[in-house]
């Protein structure tokens, strides 16, 4: 206990306070003029039972609710298609190589130069070892 | 409920003007919570029940008295200073009287000197259990600090 809760008690019990003789009378007899008012059923809490139940009432009522919009709602105008259209064909032809040529071609040109820088290198190896 | 008489005595004490205002409380408390008895609900404790009609009644004695105690309690007339023993420094519930609001009051009353739960409390104020806790928090630190002012101060006095 810390020394705020003790001195709180400690105060507490110095308010010395007596329910005098006559208090005492005038409150019994105060009470045995009433009646205690006839009991009354304590309502429960809610109950597992009520959120289910409300539960399906609130998914009902929206269900019945989308059902009389769709009911009133005026039905759809079919609308002339004529023939479907082929996607495959109607979609462009690219090119992909033309692409792929685009993007590789400087690594190609990287590729050659090395190979070039290796075969000389590789000569002048067998130049200087007299091969 | 016999028991019961001299704790709430001495809370509704602190609640009034005058000795009378609190005996009144006091009756009209035991009489409420003897003509409503069928209304208890048993999962609260009884105490916590008749605290609640308790705070209740010196909340509604004192919606005519919308002038604070320091103002208007001298120590003559004041029924609280009638009944503390003497003593070397301030009771401190004389100074949370004066420095904590009705309910913050009550709630540090119900917590320190009747040694109820925190959920008693928010149940007998009719708040919620955070509420509570914060301002029974808020109630400590002020009175925490008083207490250091007035040990301070008699130290600095001698």
């Amino acid at each position: 206990m810390d020394k705020l809760t003790r001195r709180l008690r400690d105060d507490a019990d110095n308010i010395q306070v007596v329910v005098s003789d006559e208090l005492d009378r005038r409150i019994t007899a105060s009470l045995h003029a009433v009646e205690p008012l006839p009991e009354r059923a304590v309502r429960p809490g809610p109950s597992a039972s009520f959120w289910w139940a409300s539960t399906i009432a609130g998914v009902a009522a929206a269900a019945a609710l989308v059902a009389v919009v769709n009911w009133r709602a005026p039905a759809p105008v079919p609308v002339e298609t004529g023939q479907a259209v082929d996607l495959v064909a109607v979609v462009p032809d690219i090119d992909w190589k033309v692409e792929s040529a685009m993007l590789t071609s400087p690594l190609q040109k990287e590729l050659d130069d090395l190979q070039a820088d290796l075969k000389k290198a590789e000569e002048k190896v067998k130049q200087d070892i007299g091969f | 409920m016999h028991s019961y008489r001299e704790r709430l005595l001495r809370f509704l004490l602190t609640r009034s003007m005058n000795f009378a205002d609190a005996e009144d409380a006091l009756q009209d408390t035991l009489i409420s919570a003897f003509r409503y008895i069928g209304s208890y609900d048993p999962r609260w404790r009884f105490s916590t029940w008749l605290y609640r009609i308790a705070i209740r009644n010196a909340a509604k004695a004192r919606t005519s008295d919308v002038v604070p105690f320091s103002e208007v309690c001298d120590e003559d007339s004041d029924p609280l200073l009638q009944c503390i023993a003497d003593a070397e420094t301030e009771n401190l519930w004389v100074s949370a009287r004066r420095l904590l609001n009705d309910e913050v009051f009550a709630a540090m009353w119900l917590r320190y000197a009747e040694d109820m739960s925190v959920n008693d409390i928010a149940s007998a104020l009719d708040r919620s259990a955070s509420w509570t806790k914060v301002n029974l928090m808020r109630g400590r630190r002020v009175l925490d600090e008083e207490m250091n002012r007035a040990v301070s101060e008699s130290e600095a006095y001698g």
